[in-house]
């Protein structure tokens, strides 16, 4: 048994399901949480069936759930027990799904919000609160602060580059107290000799990138998989000249393009042409020139807000992951919020959020970009 | 190790349909057979001391089951004798009798070869088994016919611990002359069972299930019956299995079944034990449900429906509160979906979801029972209040079905 000091101590700093996914960042969360004197349990949401991924029975090895045994082996090390919760309905109707279903809209869907929406922001905390667990800790890079009021806030991490505050904005303000992101405050390099300090086997483990369940064969080969040929061939159409509507070529799929895409349009032209909207009642992809893309005014629909937003306030709104943020002023209206940039914004993509911040650096909300 | 981990660490194991824990005869055993190292298809003196372990345990198991030494075959376990059960009848009759009634609520190892063997042209009759686990032997009497190669049905659900009618399957087989095939794991150590008593031309056995070690299992094939090898090699068992045997694993279900006499007893003190726990359980959780209660089952097994309670999270408190428990198989488990065999036997999605099996073993103690169900109670109460769960004003809804 442990001794009674150590005891008193995880009885007062209290009991966390920490999410583990086999990386680097949630087995670092894990760890962290373990030294400052927490009770942890660990757990890994199996989310999909990797059995089906390339492998079946008789033809070589099989490549499921290493990130599970990765997982398994860090909370080992830690000594702390370890769960796989089985999500795989959940995720397949919340997450992927809608993700497919996005693509032949001729959306580029965000999957990572909708994983975090119906899976780790829901599921986990009911797990949490059957376990008995005061806390449900993930390895976001995010950060948790108390304003004067005592009210709790998400803010972003340190590290500017790895922030994933995006992904968050559709938390539940009520639950943002029982969470934890150990690892906002640090930097990934930071982390990285963290992981090695304390003899964490994924210490040099990859970045993942790009969507989990797609792997490396490409969402479109994901697509294909997914989706029956009738339904894929049913998405062929055109690709037309923006505005005025010469026929360009023919395409094989909608799902295949996304707005901005300047590459791999199957075409040769003298001018540099981009994706500049689809069509997908009729089909039709929309190419122009690169100024087509600029657009100051965007609808946000099925907004969600962790505080209040004073109509008409202006704020930073990312567009997507990767961008920096730009002012813009966010008014109410009937479908959601219409956001008008100061600036005009390159390539704003239907299917992606649009993310609210207040002072740069707090998460206020956001919702979904529709042009 | 410091920091030891929270899962408590005086433990309680009522799990034992998964596994059971060695017994200290075996592991006496484990340490004095270490010097039985030698291969037995030796001529020289080291394979004298394996040699004997093989012919002791063949020996008394067959004095055990009634049957012939010459009829039994070691092997790595259950699920490689119910794979060459099934693929040995295929080889046999092939498309000339290409029909197979095997029960709704097998064990993957039977279900899986037999959708093999489906793949070959095999047709498969499953048996339906219903909420109290009644097997539907008209069905049987309905689909059987000349077509018909082998019948299979387990002794014993490994879920629910129902009985199914084994004596009543091998009079049909008889009857028809078609072989059958008995899944014995869940048997031994609980129920006594002849082999002299039946006419069963098959069964399978692992010595996991009955406090030896893992690796080894037994599987009975009447001599006459039709036999083809699933491993080749060598010429071990009269060169019916190939492979060097696992004589530390085979010497340990020696061990095991030197203590064999004891069935009697423990028997009926695991029915006094289980018995006890389902009715303080229905006393004590509201809406609990024993499933298939009022059937024969084994005495040691316990499937238990919580209504408001995954099952998932009830096994994942359980067993930070020190308790091994399982909500369906062990071998489907990183896999938790609902039971397979709990929704062929017609439980809900929902039920089945709620499910959880306690397996009593030889050592439970009435104090680890007593524990057991104050704890249960207290983890019930509290996943109940987290999902806000409501419970009707009434305890009376608490039932055995």
């Amino acid at each position: 048994m442990m001794n009674s000091n150590a005891e008193v101590n995880k009885v007062k700093k209290g009991k966390v399901l920490v999410a583990m996914s086999g990386g680097v960042d949630s087995s670092v969360a894990a760890a962290l949480l373990v030294e400052q004197g927490y009770e942890v349990i660990g757990a890994t949401m199996q989310v999909w069936d990797y059995s089906q991924c390339d492998i079946t029975e008789g033809s070589g090895t099989c490549c499921s759930s290493i990130d599970v045994d990765d997982a398994r082996s860090v909370a080992d090390k830690l000594n702390i027990p370890f769960y796989v919760l089985n999500c795989e309905a959940k995720f397949k109707t919340t997450v992927i799904d809608p993700f497919v279903s996005a693509y032949l809209q001729g959306q580029t869907p965000l999957p990572c919000v909708n994983c975090n929406t119906y899976l780790k922001f829901d599921h986990l905390v009911k797990k949490m609160k059957e376990l008995g667990c005061d806390y449900l800790a993930t390895g976001h890079y995010a950060q948790i602060v108390q304003d004067d009021n005592g009210k709790s806030h998400i803010v972003t991490s340190t590290d500017d580059w790895k922030d994933q505050t995006y992904f968050l904005f559709t938390i539940q303000p009520e639950i943002i107290p029982h969470l934890l992101f150990p690892i906002g405050h640090l930097k990934k390099p930071e982390l990285r000799k963290i992981a090695e300090e304390k003899g964490l086997t994924v210490a040099r483990k990859k970045d993942s990138t790009g969507i989990c369940f797609v792997g490396d064969k490409g969402y479109d080969q994901f697509i294909k998989e997914q989706v029956s040929s009738e339904i894929l061939k049913s998405k062929k159409g055109l690709i037309k000249r923006y505005p005025h509507g010469e026929v360009m070529a023919s395409h094989e799929g909608i799902h295949l393009y996304t707005i901005g895409q300047g590459k791999g349009l199957g075409m040769t032209y003298h001018e540099k042409l981009f994706v500049i909207k689809i069509d997908a009642i009729e089909n039709t992809v929309w190419v122009g020139e690169e100024k087509y893309l600029m657009n100051d005014t965007v609808q946000v629909i099925e907004p969600h807000l962790l505080s209040d937003v004073v109509d008409g306030e202006t704020l930073n709104v990312k567009i997507r992951y990767q961008h920096r943020g730009a002012e813009a002023k966010v008014q109410k209206n009937e479908n959601g919020y219409l956001l008008k940039f100061t600036e005009p914004q390159r390539a704003v993509t239907p299917g992606q959020a649009a993310v609210f911040y207040r002072n740069q650096n707090t998460l206020v909300g956001g919702g979904w970009i529709k042009i | 190790m410091s920091g030891q981990s929270e899962l408590r660490s005086e433990r309680i194991y009522l799990d034992h349909n998964a596994t059971t824990p060695l017994s200290v005869r075996v592991q006496q055993s484990i340490q004095k057979n270490i010097e039985n190292w030698g291969n037995p298809s030796s001529i020289h003196i080291d394979s004298r001391g394996p040699k004997t372990i093989l012919r002791e345990t063949r020996k008394l198991f067959a004095e055990i089951f009634q049957c012939s030494p010459l009829e039994l075959i070691f092997n790595s376990g259950a699920s490689e004798g119910n794979n060459t059960v099934l693929k040995s009848v295929w080889s046999k009759y092939q498309m000339e009798k290409n029909e197979y009634i095997i029960s709704a609520i097998e064990h993957p190892s039977v279900v899986k070869s037999a959708q093999y063997l489906e793949t070959l042209g095999a047709v498969i009759h499953w048996i339906p088994v219903d909420k109290k686990g009644r097997l539907d032997l008209s069905f049987v009497q309905h689909k059987i016919s000349n077509k018909t190669a082998l019948i299979s049905c387990m002794f014993a659900n490994n879920e629910t611990g129902t009985l199914l009618p084994i004596r009543e399957l091998s009079q049909i087989a008889q009857q028809h002359q078609v072989l059958f095939h008995v899944d014995c794991v869940q048997a031994l150590g609980k129920e006594v069972l002849s082999l002299a008593d039946l006419k069963i031309d098959y069964a399978t056995f692992s010595a996991h299930k009955f406090y030896a070690l893992k690796g080894c299992g037994v599987l009975f094939v009447r001599k006459g019956s039709p036999y083809t090898n699933l491993i080749h090699g060598g010429g071990q068992e009269r060169g019916r299995r190939g492979g060097t045997e696992n004589i530390l694993s085979i010497a340990s279900l020696l061990a095991a079944l030197q203590g064999y006499s004891e069935l009697a007893e423990k028997k009926k003190n695991m029915t006094v034990l289980r018995d006890q726990m389902e009715s303080e359980i229905l006393k004590t959780i509201p809406l609990a449900e024993v499933t298939a209660g009022l059937s024969p089952r084994l005495a040691n097994t316990s499937s238990l429906v919580i209504p408001g309670v995954d099952g998932e999270t009830l096994l994942m408190s359980l067993d930070l509160k020190g308790f091994s428990v399982s909500t369906g198989a062990a071998c489907s488990s990183g896999n938790p979906e609902p039971s397979p065999v709990l929704l062929a036997i017609g439980l809900s999605r929902q039920e089945a979801q709620n499910s959880l099996r306690v397996s009593l073993g030889w050592g439970t103690t009435a104090e680890e029972i007593q524990t057991f169900v104050q704890t249960l109670a207290e983890v019930v109460q509290r996943i109940r209040e987290a999902n806000n769960f409501f419970i009707p004003n009434s305890s009376s809804e608490n039932k055995v079905v």
